[in-house]
């Protein structure tokens, strides 16, 4: 058993973290105060080969697999909750869903731009009746010769605003389900048809395109079906499930940060005389905050480990998701409780961690859908079908 | 045109601490960096249009991390140099390595490296490796262009800054923090560091004695102890009003002067 990152991890980290300090770090206040997505951001990580950090070197990715991935939502999760969620969005579940269901002329079209960060992707699942309830879905899609008329809307799009690629997942048969009735299609957004209706105005992740979008009569060719007519399901699940992986990935930076700013903080602030450092009450709070990181970066890196070496990997993505989201959440509480006064105030950046931290418990599958999906598993191994 | 680059690595300042009154410097997490007047002198490398750029290392290295680093940021060849008496070896002695090693690439147009180490403040290896070739030097730089068979560099003189010129072959040694320097490539990252594809083809090994006899690898430097600096004198603290603080400085800055 070996926990060492191997030297091209290390270094990747070294230049990603660098990246992160010198471009990222120094706007991360100023898109959640402005509510912007940060393109220059995009295009800087683009331009580097960072959000294709993990696809093959012959469709534009630079080929540092799942635990590179894992590494760069680590350290982007540290500085700006944003930017990892506009980069996990374009990445984790969009290009994703490319790598790992499309054709080779659905990847070199698509997942090479995606990859060098040309162009921008999104995933359109959730609909205004449809989120944790992915079979649901209402969008409708009809053949028509040799495209497919695609009729609906979408809502909670991230990355939704400006993506240039999305994957629409429509009704193909609707009597199916699940099962056979949904397939995904790849959608160039500057197609007729296709319309952003609105932008929601957020707690959290400001710094994110949040879309709700429209299809009207959107005509699209067949060779965009990505996988199989009527198998959609199968990609979304697969392509949900890296994402989970690396949201939790995402959580261990943030984590990371908050544990960071209450050390500096417990060395300067005195109290009593003391430094809060001194205080068994803070000791214990920070103690308690680093093993949970310690656990959650442990999961995170063995998940990584577990894709990269073509293992199963789901139950543990879910629980990296649900742990995750919940380590962070617990660790940004702890660190405004030590930070007393100052942790509400926008001089510190506890404030904006605090509220973009909530929606790590909501997106890409809520903390209960996790754990309906932990005891499924559970429970399928003891021979019982649990349904939701 | 060929360019050589010397790296040198330096422990992670953000990673220790100077305790002058313990006489200890405590290493918190040994991580090492590309010294950074090295780093602006490969992103002055890297500048030049249409130069093969190799990097090669300032003395013996534990490992070649900073040469990796140079492909991985756009260097075309590096080569780690070790061998038995390498480890030892001082600026002098780093000099004929580099110096053999240099014949042995066939010549260079141009050398370009850092004005100072961060750790040592060591600023000898440039000078010493012109003297070494016969070549002219330019020397703490805040830029460096070529054109036209000549490199002109930027200097701070006193208050001014000033532009020299030399022809080549040159040395130039960079100021730290003199240029921005670039990220490396993500994709030549990856493959140098998993020795993968052409690039990892691109860094060679070679051992120093095959370049230089025993004797020319022993160090002029001899390492006696070490000790702090002085602590220095602590300043003296106005209080009042504005007119008294002004009136108390002017007073220490008349003494200090002489005035």
């Amino acid at each position: 058993m070996d926990f060492t990152l191997s030297p091209e991890h290390v270094a990747l980290r070294r230049m990603i973290r660098e990246v992160v300090e010198n471009e990222i770090a120094p706007i991360a206040a100023e898109i959640d105060r402005e509510h912007r997505v940060p393109m220059e951001t995009m295009h800087k990580l683009g331009e580097l080969g960072l959000l294709g950090v993990c696809f093959p070197q012959k469709y534009g990715g630079m080929g540092a697999g799942e635990m590179g991935y894992a590494i760069l939502l680590e350290e982007l999760g540290r500085v700006c909750a944003s930017t990892a969620a506009c980069v996990g969005a374009h990445i984790g579940i969009s290009a994703m869903a490319i790598h790992l269901d499309g054709n080779s002329e659905q990847k070199e079209k698509y997942l090479t731009p995606l990859a060098r960060g040309e162009k921008f992707g999104a995933f359109g699942l959730t609909e205004s009746g449809a989120g944790s309830d992915a079979a649901a879905v209402r969008t409708r899609a009809v053949r028509e010769g040799d495209s497919w008329i695609l009729d609906g809307g979408k809502v909670f799009i991230t990355n939704g605003g400006y993506a240039d690629i999305i994957i629409v997942m429509a009704a193909t048969d609707p009597s199916l389900g699940a099962r056979g009735g949904i397939t995904a299609f790849i959608v160039e957004t500057d197609w007729e048809g296709f319309s952003v209706a609105r932008e929601e105005d957020k707690m959290g992740i400001r710094g994110t395109s949040t879309a709700e979008l429209v299809f009207e009569g959107l005509r699209v060719p067949q060779e965009n079906v990505l996988g199989k007519v009527g198998e959609g399901f199968i990609p979304f699940m697969k392509s949900l499930d890296m994402g989970r992986l690396t949201l939790g990935a995402a959580c261990a930076g943030g984590a990371q940060a908050s544990l960071e700013e209450c050390i500096r903080w417990a060395k300067t602030r005195k109290q009593f005389g003391r430094e809060l450092a001194h205080k068994q009450s803070v000791q214990w709070m920070i103690a308690n905050m680093a093993t949970e990181i310690e656990a959650l970066r442990s999961m995170v890196y063995r998940v990584a480990w577990l894709v990269d070496t073509d293992q199963p990997f789901g139950q543990l993505a879910a629980m990296c998701k649900l742990y995750g989201s919940e380590v962070a959440s617990r660790a940004v509480d702890a660190a405004v409780q030590i930070h007393g006064g100052l942790g509400l105030t926008r001089d510190y950046p506890l404030e904006r961690a605090f509220r973009d931290s909530r929606i790590n418990e909501i997106f890409e599958g809520t903390s209960e859908v996790q754990r309906i999906v932990i005891a499924s598993n559970l429970f399928r191994e003891h021979g019982v079908r649990v349904r939701p | 045109m060929k360019v050589i680059v010397i790296l040198g690595q330096v422990l992670d300042p953000a990673g220790i601490v100077v305790k002058g009154k313990a006489g200890r410097i405590f290493v918190n997490r040994e991580k090492y960096v590309l010294q950074p007047a090295d780093r602006c002198a490969l992103e002055a490398a890297l500048r030049i249009e249409e130069a093969e750029v190799v990097a090669l290392p300032r003395g013996p290295l534990p490992d070649d991390d900073v040469l990796r680093q140079a492909l991985a940021t756009g260097a075309d060849r590096a080569i780690y140099l070790t061998g038995d008496g390498f480890e030892e070896a001082d600026d002098a002695a780093t000099t004929g390595v580099l110096r053999a090693a240099m014949e042995r690439l066939e010549g260079a147009d141009l050398v370009l490296t850092g004005a100072t180490t961060l750790d040592a403040g060591q600023g000898q290896l440039g000078p010493r490796l012109a003297e070494a070739l016969g070549w002219r030097q330019i020397v703490g730089a805040w830029q460096a262009e070529v054109s036209d068979g000549k490199v002109q560099a930027i200097l701070r003189q006193e208050d001014e800054y000033v532009t020299v010129e030399t022809a080549l072959p040159a040395v130039v040694t960079m100021r730290p923090g003199a240029l921005k320097p670039r990220y490396p490539d993500g994709v030549r990252l990856i493959n140098v560091y998993k020795d993968v594809g052409e690039i990892a083809e691109a860094l060679e090994q070679w051992d120093v004695t095959e370049l230089v006899d025993e004797e020319s690898l022993r160090p002029l430097l001899e390492r006696r102890g070490k000790d702090f600096p002085p602590e220095r004198e602590r300043g003296t603290r106005a209080d009042g009003a504005p007119a008294e603080m002004a009136q108390t400085a002017a007073d220490a800055l008349r003494q200090r002067l002489g005035m």
